[in-house]
């Protein structure tokens, strides 16, 4: 693993140097071990505070849209936020001739609340490699299985390599096996109505709309949320049961077609709510229905953001 | 007076208040802990490592309070300001009780006293439970406080092996436990090894004698984009804030009902104004007004940091920023353009 973060030290300075990127999005140290930060480069000399490891939660094409189209943003992706990139692509965010995408075959996110709930946060020390991880706690060192650790969207990773890095850094690893990935959902699908409607509120009651979700998620870029619409307000403000749950279903459902599973909201969630198995039931819809993953090139509209004349269903024209 | 309360009478404790008081404690969530009015003693949980994740400034600042119902057709309104039953607020940390007292200065003053926070707080008791094994997140020492600060304390207590040391600071708190034995010479020497070995074991995150004036002096430097650049802009840090207490007040009209719910200084629209002009554009101007206000203009109104040092920002910021890296590097900031 650290020999990744080497090569990914040596391309990151070969692209300032040579004049290749204006900046290049990656993450860096933090005083704890547990946080390392989303960090923004733009000389080779910072390059001393670099990291890269599992803990790396946030996904880097959520800072894509921040920038001018015409910056040349030099930036990691793994399988999810190399998905993520072009998605954006597709719906325009971003040129793809300013982009350098630096590949890195994804052995999945480690979950930081899954740590602390089997360690306590006084974690001094972090190491990995591509099967066990250990830390130091209160100067213990404890080792774990990776997968115990896992984030709960990695756990159901299908595609773990990034689709079109320009270099990639590591050797590609295998697919996920999609029915696997389904097994979440399927859960929730097998429950009756009155239980489905039972887990959706104990999981909405909690939420505090601190928009951490919709903040961490690539996809969500619009200038003006819907509940951000003051005149006229179309959602309860307040933390009501209405207002949580009409965040969370139409939050969900802008995601259609457009989410790489990535798994950002939940990691970003301060109160633990679930939140991927309503986008991933809307990943398997659109599967199903259309044959169409998010992300997978960066030409192909998502269904529900394109329309054709010869559209079997009249209904939409 | 200090008393001894044995780890196995709680409970029986608990229940006898029961009887007169509303009992908030903290109890368990997925995997963490929030303060909620205890109907069973059994669900109550003391031995979390660290403070409650959502704040208890919720007990006095509801995130959503309905202050008045209206009915338009007989064009009438009626206020719902609350009548709490006496309440006990039960186990909440130093910094979170301290944070209660900064509160008191915006909510409750001679010259504006907020009817909604001001019942609440009339009718309330607070024990504390202190940190003997503060966390590496928490800084209280640095904000001028300490694992065991009794400020805002009716009582404070100190985990023993067996038993709590309760020591009572004012006549509601004495009131509640002096049907217990007293805490003998050593229980209390013991108590006090505890807090000093705790306080002893926080080194300062920070440097504040200067802060404020190298804060003021930076306003306008590039320090606000350098440290906003990966901030996303959610409103976890102010909303899990014991001290952060900005609302919007909002007409659910549907409901008849003008609703006051918490803001935060983090979204763009706590500071769009009417006519699409926003005086805070960037993250950048929206951070800095989150540093500045606490600890630049707290100090200015009240002479104290606005900040309790309670760690929940740096515990659950989604991208790992840390405020205690960002004051650090606030105050080198400042050396750093002077020498240039």
């Amino acid at each position: 693993m650290s020999e990744i973060k080497g090569k990914l030290k040596s391309e990151i300075e070969r692209l300032l140097r040579e004049d290749i990127v204006d900046v290049v999005i990656a993450f860096r140290k933090e005083d704890s071990p547990l946080r390392p930060q989303p960090a923004f480069f733009r000389n080779t000399d910072e390059l001393t505070n670099l990291e890269y490891n599992s803990l790396c939660q946030n996904n880097l094409a959520n800072y894509l849209t921040r920038f001018p189209h015409d910056t040349r943003i030099g930036i990691v992706v793994r399988g999810c936020e190399n998905r993520s990139v072009n998605a954006l692509i597709v719906e325009k965010q971003h040129q793809r001739e300013n982009l350098f995408l630096i590949g890195i075959p994804c052995h999945g996110i480690v979950d930081i609340k899954k740590i602390i709930k089997k360690t306590g946060e006084e974690v001094t020390e972090y190491s990995e490699n591509q099967d066990e991880i250990t830390v130091l706690v209160k100067g213990q060192k404890v080792t774990f299985p990776r997968k115990e650790l896992l984030h709960d969207s990695c756990l159901r990773c299908v595609h773990p390599n990034p689709v079109d890095a320009d270099v990639l850094l590591g050797d590609p690893l295998p697919e996920g096996d999609p029915s696997i990935a389904r097994q979440a959902v399927k859960k929730i699908e097998a429950m009756d109505r009155d239980e489905r409607y039972a887990w959706f509120q104990h999981e909405t009651e909690r939420c505090i709309r601190c928009y951490a979700c919709r903040e961490a998620c690539p996809m969500c870029y619009c200038t003006e949320c819907f509940v951000d619409h003051a005149a006229p307000r179309w959602v309860e403000s307040d933390v009501s049961q209405g207002g949580m749950q009409a965040w969370h279903i139409i939050r969900a459902f802008h995601q259609t077609g457009r989410c790489t599973s990535c798994g950002a909201c939940e990691r970003a969630c301060p109160m633990d709510i679930k939140l991927t198995y309503l986008t991933e039931k809307l990943n398997d819809d659109i599967r199903e229905v259309y044959q169409f993953e998010a992300g997978m090139d960066r030409e192909t509209q998502p269904p529900f953001a394109s329309f054709n004349l010869d559209d079997k269903k009249r209904f939409v024209i | 007076m200090t008393y001894i309360l044995k780890k196995k009478k709680i409970n029986q404790v608990l229940k006898g208040w029961f009887k007169n008081y509303d009992v908030y404690a903290p109890q368990k969530v997925e995997d963490y802990s929030q303060f909620f009015r205890l109907t069973s003693a059994d669900d109550l949980v003391l031995n979390e490592p660290h403070n409650t994740r959502f704040p208890p400034k919720a007990l006095f600042l509801p995130q959503s309070e309905s202050l008045l119902k209206y009915d338009r057709k007989i064009n009438q309104l009626k206020e719902a300001i609350p009548t709490p039953k006496p309440r006990i607020i039960f186990g909440i940390r130093p910094c979170d009780a301290y944070a209660v007292t900064l509160l008191d200065t915006v909510f409750n003053t001679e010259e504006y006293s907020d009817p909604y926070w001001k019942t609440r707080r009339d009718a309330t008791i607070i024990i504390g439970l202190g940190c003997s094994e503060p966390c590496q997140t928490c800084f209280c020492t640095t904000t001028g406080q300490g694992p065991f600060n009794p400020e805002g304390l009716d009582a404070l207590m100190t985990e023993l092996e067996d038993s709590y040391s309760i020591e009572t600071f004012t006549e509601k708190g004495e009131k509640l436990f002096s049907d217990l034995l007293l805490a003998s010479e050593s229980q209390q020497r013991k108590a006090q090894e505890i807090q000093k070995k705790a306080v002893e074991s926080m080194t300062p995150a920070f440097d504040t004698t200067n802060l404020k004036h190298n804060l003021d002096q930076i306003f306008d430097s590039d320090y606000w984009a350098t440290i906003s650049e990966s901030c996303l802009g959610c409103g976890v840090c102010t909303f899990l804030c014991p001290t952060c207490f900005c609302f919007d007040i909002v007409d659910e009209v549907q409901r008849n009902e003008r609703v006051r719910n918490w803001d935060t200084c983090m979204f763009r629209i706590y500071s769009q104004e009417a006519s699409g002009h926003n005086p805070r554009p960037t993250r950048k101007e929206r951070t800095r007004q989150r540093i500045m206000h606490k600890y630049s203009y707290w100090i200015d109104h009240i002479g104290e940091i606005g900040c309790t040092g309670c760690g929940r920002c740096v515990r659950f910021c989604p991208v790992g920023l840390d405020i205690r890296a960002m004051l650090r590097a606030a105050n080198t900031f400042e050396s750093e353009t002077i020498n240039a």
